[in-house]
């Protein structure tokens, strides 16, 4: 491979990378003509949407080389920006070559996650904590944990096997939903509302939205319609999910329950 | 209120760890969180209403993420996600659909509305603490690096071009 292309792959691999972990999109643009320059591209081109990366360098010499790539949303690791981050920061110092970055792209891909026994119970921590400062009781804040734990676990296991985002949204927070309510119609003295808000915190689109923001105001307006959509599309799939759940309930009961 | 912010530290760095946020980055990102929820209450305890309390709430949640950011030497995006998630109006979304399936639909349309009127506030928050110059930030993040003799000036962000090709 000619070296514009083992430039042009390790910078748009870099730029996947973020992209994939939820970076505003501003963010990946410069770190790709960054490692670019750094490695002395002469002529190059990026751009970069929500879900997809094109790139092109030297296009009018003989090693010309282009990439595109698609790249889906996915889920959040803020780990890997920062590590990403970190590497392109000392690409642009001249203490990394490209073989060394690669090694550590590499590397960064693999290790930076969480392990799933510590996701599952902080993710429970984090419902109950919220359960609590929407205005519930301690009482309340133990169910919200549990429910919390459960939906991560459940979003884990959706994601394992490539369920769409929209029916995990949707049967994530009917589940957390029916729980809270089973719970409640058997008698315990909650606020059934608030043990589901907690339990169902982990699915708000925040982190949608806040990137949404960030690229409309750094003038990526494409990219961040895409995410706007995507955290509106994930708000109304929880309302559905929700509003599924207590319909069912009520139908159930036959107007007998009071909900 | 304490508790409450104790709490909201808590859960905030709980969410961390569920975006898998650096591990020497926790302390901060707890400490953002409770900063963005001692400024919410606050504010409702002055008198704003809900929407108000939020913009004031995400506004300072956004300059301390930009400070942090450029001590800390990491992208902003790690201290802001964590720490606005506080204030994600997750209640409304649930009482909107709620209301409209218990066909109360008059407060069903007034929580839907003010569920916006929050996100927008938030939107608002974020835009204005964006909307300061990065160099301010800069500045802050070189004066708490005089201490530390040796190291490199480096970029708090990727965001400044200039800084960057200075070294």
């Amino acid at each position: 491979m000619s070296k514009s292309k083992l430039i042009l792959d390790l910078a748009v691999s870099m730029g996947e990378e973020l992209l994939k972990n939820g970076a505003e999109i501003y963010r990946v643009q410069e770190t790709v003509e960054h490692v670019m320059e750094a490695y002395g591209a002469e002529e190059y081109n990026v751009f970069v949407l929500t879900n997809g990366i094109f790139a092109t360098i030297h296009e009018n010499r003989e090693d010309a080389g282009s990439i595109v790539r698609n790249v889906p949303i996915g889920s959040v690791n803020l780990k890997k920006i920062a590590v990403i981050n970190q590497i392109s920061r000392e690409i642009c110092q001249g203490s990394c070559s490209i073989q060394e970055a690669k090694k550590r792209l590499e590397q960064c891909r693999k290790t930076s996650v969480m392990p799933k026994r510590a996701l599952i119970p902080a993710c429970g921590i984090g419902s109950a904590g919220f359960c609590y400062l929407l205005g519930g009781h301690p009482f309340d804040s133990l169910f919200s944990f549990f429910l919390g734990m459960l939906l991560q676990w459940f979003l884990l296991v959706a994601e394992e096997r490539h369920v769409s985002k929209f029916l995990t949204d949707i049967l994530g927070s009917a589940m957390v939903t029916i729980l809270g309510l089973v719970l409640y119609v058997l008698g315990l003295n909650i606020q059934f509302d608030r043990v589901i808000i907690g339990g169902i915190i982990l699915l708000m689109p925040g982190v949608a939205l806040v990137t949404a923001i960030r690229d409309l105001f750094n003038g990526d307006y494409l990219s961040g319609g895409i995410r706007l959509m995507d955290a509106l599309l994930t708000g109304m799939c929880i309302a559905i999910g929700v509003g599924a759940a207590i319909k069912t309930f009520q139908l159930l009961g036959g107007g007998t329950l009071p909900l | 209120m304490i508790v409450e912010i104790i709490v909201a530290m808590i859960s905030v760095l709980a969410f961390g760890v569920s975006f898998h946020i650096p591990k020497s980055e926790y302390l901060y990102c707890a400490l953002n969180g409770g900063i963005g929820w001692a400024v919410y209450r606050i504010s409702l305890n002055c008198g704003f209403g809900p929407t108000a309390s939020a913009l004031w709430a995400a506004l300072v949640l956004t300059l301390a993420a930009r400070v942090l950011s450029a001590v800390r030497k990491m992208p902003s995006t790690v201290f802001l996600i964590a720490g606005i998630f506080s204030l994600v109006p997750g209640s409304g979304i649930y009482y909107t659909s709620y209301y409209i399936i218990m066909n109360e639909l008059s407060r069903g349309s007034a929580k839907g509305i003010e569920t916006f009127k929050v996100a927008g506030a938030i939107v608002l928050g974020i835009i204005f603490g964006l909307a300061l110059p990065q160099n301010w930030f800069n500045y802050l993040g070189r004066i708490t690096e005089k201490g530390q003799k040796g190291r490199r000036k480096i970029r708090p962000d990727v965001q400044e071009k200039e800084n960057f090709s200075d070294d």
